[in-house]
């Protein structure tokens, strides 16, 4: 059987497994660490797989079964890649009002995606939020950190076209 | 100290920056240095400006100008004028919504002049960034005096004498959640800080931290005086970094000048604060899941007792309160209670911030006293609703709260009056929505909401939540049921009781809310499957066609004028209106309101293409159809409801006769609207087409005089009632009996009657005529006197915005010469020898709300003056006259003098064998409207007689298949509606010339193209 | 940084609010500084850079600066015009840095005007 360090490198490589490690290490034994450790692994990681999962829990003395259940609670972890890019589509009240919804349309089928989903090549993630609070320039889409505001669905392609 | 001439305070709160302010602030960073200003001129980044639909904004001391909407190619040309010139650049100003006027000062701009600023005192004015500048604002001075001279008893007090509530939604008072902290035993307490804002529409809590942080530190080190703790926590969403980024920034200053870490100021007193990045849960702003959540674990909520207060974070003592309480604290010890409460209602005292979104001019951050009137924040300090659209409802409370409808208007806005009609105060969302709002939708969209973030611990909000969104889903998809309303209302209540948290126990609010207010439109949901508002898709066609009441195949027409097949257009139009050509040219066009291409420029003109089919289309001849049926129908008024029941009961094979009391058929068509707007002829010929179906009109025929309401009762099996409204109602005002004193229908009734009389001058109205009113009457009364020559004034007692009348028809009468006072309202008209000698006025102001919405006006004392004049048409509305059915018909009749329908029935009276529709029913209203009530009650009375014997329903004969191109433009251009050719104002007065003159073959088929085709099913 | 007391505190908010004070209204003399081409080509930038040292070195924080354009009278330049709250404005012409230093000490700071660099009084433009 694999080990699961083995397993991790399938996925990631010493560097990113050495930098998860110094986190681990620097929340080790603090009480709350579980949360903050996650989240650094995401970042380091971009995702958080089984092995990294069953990695944070063995470093953190922590049952695997406790990870998981957080890891799914919180809607900034994912299990899944992630693609290069994130695109994210506010479909808050304000947002919603003013086309939000038709935007997110014309993305699922730009890309033939659904929520949740990464394009095939891996450029884009596609989400939608609940509210940026950017709601004076609704209908908002974000593109990784930048905020597109007042986004027509006829200007989505332009957008997106500067994310290579 | 280092001086500098000007202060430039760009906004950096994350609306400006999202709309470029970041390269903004860099370019005229490196402009300045170009034109060698940078020494003499500050670049401070502040928070949020408040003010983010005009994002980027700038203020510019010592003149305080502010700068709106500013791009980075306006750079250079700012720096030049402003700091180089001296001359403010007025094409950056802001401008008022409706008037367009510039504004230059922040101060003088009304969505500031209207706030009260104390949390957000700072917002805008210092940099976030720097700890002095906090300071200098008498920052930590309230920390400073808790620690130094007051007892933690004495801090509670103070915050409870203030009467500061819990500002995250709950409104518990704060100083009681600090004294049970406090008097809870134990070494260890902790002070956590709620920034987990994540309802949708809110920012307030984000835009205090990003523009104030320090007043956040300052209020949590004296909270934590109070109840003894060392240690505090700020969960902030991981969605906020900018807020995260300035809240590190300033627990460092704080840290380095020892306002936080070990011995605060000198006076041994330790407090700590760390920041939390919540992960994103919804549920995690309920105080007992966001505990959980801290403590590294799934952030599902706890039963309470034990209240957080004896067993919190880590079991030990804590407090929570969101970030626009702390705020207030250190003011409140810093000023006094007396100063806190000096604003606000009895129960609900100082100020609260609120979001304001949605469709509003002013979206942006807005902080008022507690009790400010809705209306004032939505329309004084919102700048009311973009686009001439109707206010219909403010969402407070997010997917916690409720709406408040627009007969509440006037409400204060403060705990207990948001409670009692249905919302919360919540944390401060204000979503302001228009007429183009589902109720249903949104329910169903708060509900989708509350269902995906439910935790799933309790069953009642992980299968409640879920039941109601399927029926609520349900509802918008067509498959709502009889019943479902109800099953909503049941399944609120126990969710509401037995829920474990806030979460499921607010969860269903927003579903009761728009019961509560909007239950009509539910129904028309479920029973209909229609969607008033145009917004379930699932129920319609397309916007336009929805919004018909006789649901016209509005994109159909359009697709063929495109094609060039007009004929083909013709028969489309004629399969749901009898009369095309009348609304080609008068209808109030309710479709053109709702049309989609408004979102990306204008509308269509689709009341315009309309005339031109039936202007260059040939009309299908029609045939008699034989009479059929042994049942005979009477109809009482050959208007556009009565012709319409006649004609399509005629088409269903029953004799049909019309009774008409004037000497020509058409009703209001005819008598009411003037031919310069609607020539005779036009109207003529389609009813031509009603009487070619088999149709008998007898004119000159008043039932009650010319044959009883009895003899037509024993001579017809059914009556159709459908006399409109044709009197006047009376100004109630001295002299209003006098000569030169007419109503406007009687008026136009009377010239449409007598016309030759009119233009030879054999009748006059003098030559200075006012009239009274704002509605479609007061506007055709008054362009026929000025066709008569005469010096034409429309007394209006609101704004221009409140005329019930079409937009189009007060322009037309403007540029006709009709001159328009508003905010009039008439006294007495002034005599001599019986006849009028002028009209004693009085000036209005705007009041209160009314149920409507517009503001009631309210008389200005002293402001009387007299209007001379020699005729005066009173156009304040019209009702049916209905003497002419007996009393003892059945047929009830209510106090507005309108036809009572039975229980639950569209067109049926309290008589079985007598219908009745058109302005007779629902008083004045529209062609079209009286249109599908001529429609509905054909169709119910053919039902009635039918199921009565037995029959099977008719079966509409077949209709001619006639297939619709899809022809679309791959992309949208901008283009505006295309502009009717019209005669010259100048040239018009003259005669009664159709005004319209109708669009050219081209211009009506490039107008059918803009059509986005919304009916596509893709 | 060194941790700071309760005196401190009321330091540090004296000196800010001095620095800030152009953000809050409290003003006594406006002086504006004619800025256009020929105004900078004569040197009003020097004269510019001179009031604001001056400023800063008086630590006083009720005078206001502004620019403004040419005035018209471009063979005078550099103009400046003082306005004393509630006194009628005064225009100097040929400005220079020297003329700045004195017409600030004397006429701004103690109130008497500098009258052989004046070039007019009142609102009327010459």
């Amino acid at each position: 059987m694999k080990s699961n360090y083995d397993e991790l490198l399938e996925e990631f490589t010493e560097e990113q497994i050495r930098q998860l490690d110094d986190a681990i290490a620097l929340y080790k034994g603090q009480p709350g660490a579980l949360i903050p450790v996650l989240e650094k692994a995401q970042e380091l990681l971009g995702f958080l797989s089984a092995s990294a999962q069953k990695h944070v829990g063995d470093g953190l003395n922590i049952p695997l079964s406790q990870v998981y259940g957080v890891v799914t609670f919180y809607s900034l972890f994912t299990m899944q890649p992630r693609g290069k890019h994130t695109i994210r589509v506010c479909l808050g009240t304000a947002c919603y009002v003013r086309g939000g919804k038709k935007i997110s349309d014309s993305i699922k089928q730009m890309f033939n995606i659904e929520e949740g989903e990464t394009t095939e090549d891996r450029r884009f993630t596609f989400e939608t939020v609940r509210c940026l609070g950017a709601c004076g320039l609704g209908p908002v889409m974000v593109v990784d950190d930048d905020v597109h505001g007042r986004v027509k669905p006829d200007k989505i392609k332009s957008i997106l076209d500067q994310y290579r | 100290m280092k001086v500098f001439r000007s202060h430039i305070l760009v906004c950096g709160g994350t609306a400006c920056r999202a709309s470029g302010g970041a390269d903004v602030k860099q370019a005229l960073a490196a402009e300045l240095a170009k034109q060698n200003l940078a020494d003499e001129i500050r670049i401070v980044e502040t928070g949020c400006n408040g003010f983010c639909a005009m994002g980027p904004v700038m203020v510019v001391y010592p003149e305080g100008i502010m700068y709106v909407e500013v791009k980075k190619e306006d750079i250079p040309e700012l720096v030049e004028e402003h700091f180089l010139k001296g001359r403010p650049l007025e094409r950056l100003f802001y401008k008022e919504a409706t008037t367009e006027t510039p504004i230059p000062e922040i101060k003088e701009i009304p969505f500031f002049a209207h706030q009260e600023l104390r949390v957000l005192r700072n917002k805008g004015l210092i940099d976030p960034e720097l700890i002095d500048e906090y300071i200098a604002r008498d920052g930590y001075a309230g920390a400073a005096k808790a620690l130094t001279e007051m007892t933690p008893e004495q801090i509670v007090q103070e915050v409870l004498d203030s009467g500061l509530r819990g500002r995250g939604g709950a409104g518990f008072p704060t100083g009681l959640k600090w004294r049970f902290a406090a008097q809870s035993k134990g070494d260890i307490k902790y002070v956590l800080c709620n920034a987990d804002e994540g309802d949708p529409g809110a920012f307030m809590d984000r835009s205090v931290l990003e523009a104030d942080p320090h007043a956040v530190l300052e209020g949590m080190v004296i909270a934590a005086k109070a109840i003894g703790s060392n240690k505090g926590f700020i969960y902030c969403r991981a969605e906020y970094p900018l807020a995260i980024r300035r809240l590190t920034i300033a627990i460092e200053q704080a840290k380095d000048y020892g306002l936080l870490g070990d011995n605060i100021l000198d006076t041994g007193f330790n407090f700590d604060i760390e920041i939390y990045r919540g992960a994103g849960a919804f549920v995690c702003g309920e105080e007992t899941a966001l505990m959980t959540s801290i403590e590294g674990k799934r952030g599902m909520p706890r039963p309470r007792p034990p209240f957080p207060a004896v067993a919190g974070l880590w079991q030990k003592p804590s407090i929570l309160n969101n970030v626009e309480t702390f705020a207030n604290v250190g003011q409140v010890i810093d000023k006094g209670s007396a100063w806190f409460s000096s604003v606000g209602t009895e129960k609900s005292k100082g100020t609260k911030v609120f979001a304001l979104t949605g469709d509003v001019n002013n979206v942006g951050l807005v902080e008022v006293p507690m009790g400010t009137p809705l209306g004032t924040i939505v329309f004084d300090i919102g700048g009311g609703i973009p686009k001439g659209k109707k206010f219909k409802a403010a969402q407070l409370g997010g997917p916690s709260g409720g709406m408040i409808p627009v007969q509440h208007l006037n409400a204060p806005v403060d705990f207990e009056t948001v409670a009692e009609l249905g919302a919360i105060m919540g944390s401060g969302g204000m979503i302001v929505m228009n007429e183009d709002m589902c109720p249903v939708d949104m329910a169903r969209f708060f509900m989708d909401f509350c269902q995906d973030e439910s935790c799933g611990k309790c069953v009642p909000c992980r299968e409640g939540t879920k039941r109601m969104l399927e029926i609520l889903t349900d509802i918008c998809g067509g498959r709502g049921r009889e019943g479902d309303i109800e099953l909503l209302e049941e399944m609120a209540v126990i969710i509401k009781d037995t829920a474990l948290c806030g979460l499921g126990q607010t969860a269903p609010n927003p579903v009761l809310s728009t019961i509560r207010y909007f239950r009509d439109e539910y129904e028309a949901h479920i029973r209909d499957k229609r969607c008033p508002a145009g917004v379930c898709t699932a129920l319609f066609k397309s916007p336009c066609q929805n919004a018909c009441p006789v649901g016209m195949d509005v994109p159909s027409y359009l697709a063929l004028v495109r094609a060039g097949r007009f004929d083909d257009a013709y028969k489309i139009l004629l399969r749901t209106n009898p009369f095309p050509a009348v609304c080609g040219r008068v209808c109030d066009h309710q479709c053109q309101f709702k049309c989609r291409r408004a979102t990306a420029d204008e509308a269509l003109a689709i009341k315009f293409v309309k005339r031109f089919i039936t202007d260059n289309g040939n009309r299908p001849p029609v045939k008699a159809v034989p009479v059929t049926r042994k049942e005979k129908i009477a109809v009482v008024g050959a208007g556009p409801s009565g012709l319409t029941a006649a004609g399509d009961l005629a088409a269903r094979g029953y004799k049909v006769t019309v009774y008409e009391e004037l000497p020509e058929p058409g009703g209001m068509m005819r008598y009411g609207i003037p031919p310069y707007r609607l020539p005779r002829d036009v109207m003529a010929h389609e009813i031509d087409d009603i009487r070619a179906l088999g149709v008998d009109i007898v004119c000159n025929t008043r039932i009650g005089r010319d044959i009883s309401f009895n003899e037509l009762d024993a001579s017809f099996d059914y009556i159709f009632l459908a006399p409109g409204a044709h009197k006047s109602q009376p100004l109630g005002v001295d002299g209003e009996d006098s000569e030169g004193v007419y109503g406007s229908v009687e008026f136009l009734r009377d010239f449409n009657l007598d016309e030759d009389a009119w233009i030879s001058r054999r009748k006059s109205l003098g030559s200075r005529v006012a009239v009274i009113g704002g509605g479609n009457s007061a506007i055709d009364a008054a362009r026929v006197a000025v066709r008569f020559g005469a010096d034409v004034t429309i007394l209006y007692r609101r704004t221009r915005e409140d005329m019930p009348a079409a937009e189009e028809e007060i322009i037309a009468a403007e540029h006709e010469g009709v001159k328009i006072e508003y905010f009039v309202a008439p006294l007495s008209i002034k005599t001599e020898n019986g006849k009028v000698a002028g009209i004693i006025c009085q000036r209005m102001k705007p009041g209160d709300f009314d149920r409507s919405g517009r503001r009631r006006p309210i008389p200005v004392e002293g402001s009387e003056f007299t209007l001379d004049v020699d005729s005066v048409i009173s156009a304040i509305g019209q009702q049916p006259d209905v003497e002419f059915v007996p009393e003892d018909s059945g047929v009830s009749i209510n106090k507005w003098s309108c036809f009572d329908l039975a229980e639950n029935r569209k067109t049926e009276t309290t008589s079985a064998k007598v219908y009745a529709g058109g302005d007779a029913v629902t008083g004045p209203w529209t062609v079209i409207g009286a249109i599908q009530a001529g429609h509905q009650a054909a169709a119910e009375m053919d039902e009635a007689i039918r199921a009565k014997n037995g029959e099977p329903a008719w079966q509409p004969p077949e209709e001619e298949k006639i297939d619709i191109p899809f022809e679309i433009d791959e992309e949208t251009e901008e283009q505006p509606q295309a502009a009717m050719p019209e005669l010259e104002p100048s040239r018009r007065i003259a005669d009664f010339a159709e005004v319209e003159l109708g669009y050219s073959i081209e211009t009506a088929i490039k107008e059918a193209s803009r059509c986005l085709r919304c009916d596509a099913e893709v | 940084m060194a941790k700071i007391k309760i005196e401190d505190l009321k330091k540090i908010k004296e000196r800010v609010q001095a620095e800030n004070a152009l953000r809050h209204g409290d003003r006594r003399v406006r002086v504006t500084v004619h800025m256009g081409t020929c105004g900078i080509a004569a040197g009003a930038r020097e004269v510019m850079t001179t009031l604001m040292k001056e400023i800063e070195e008086a630590q006083v924080s009720d005078v206001v600066v502004t620019t403004s354009g040419c005035m018209g009278l471009c063979s005078r330049e550099p103009e400046i015009t003082v306005e004393i709250v509630g006194e009628e404005p005064i225009v100097y012409e040929y400005v220079n840095e020297n003329k700045m230093r004195q017409i600030f000490r004397r006429h701004i700071l103690e109130g008497e005007i500098q009258t052989p660099f004046v070039l007019a009084r009142g609102k009327e433009q010459p």
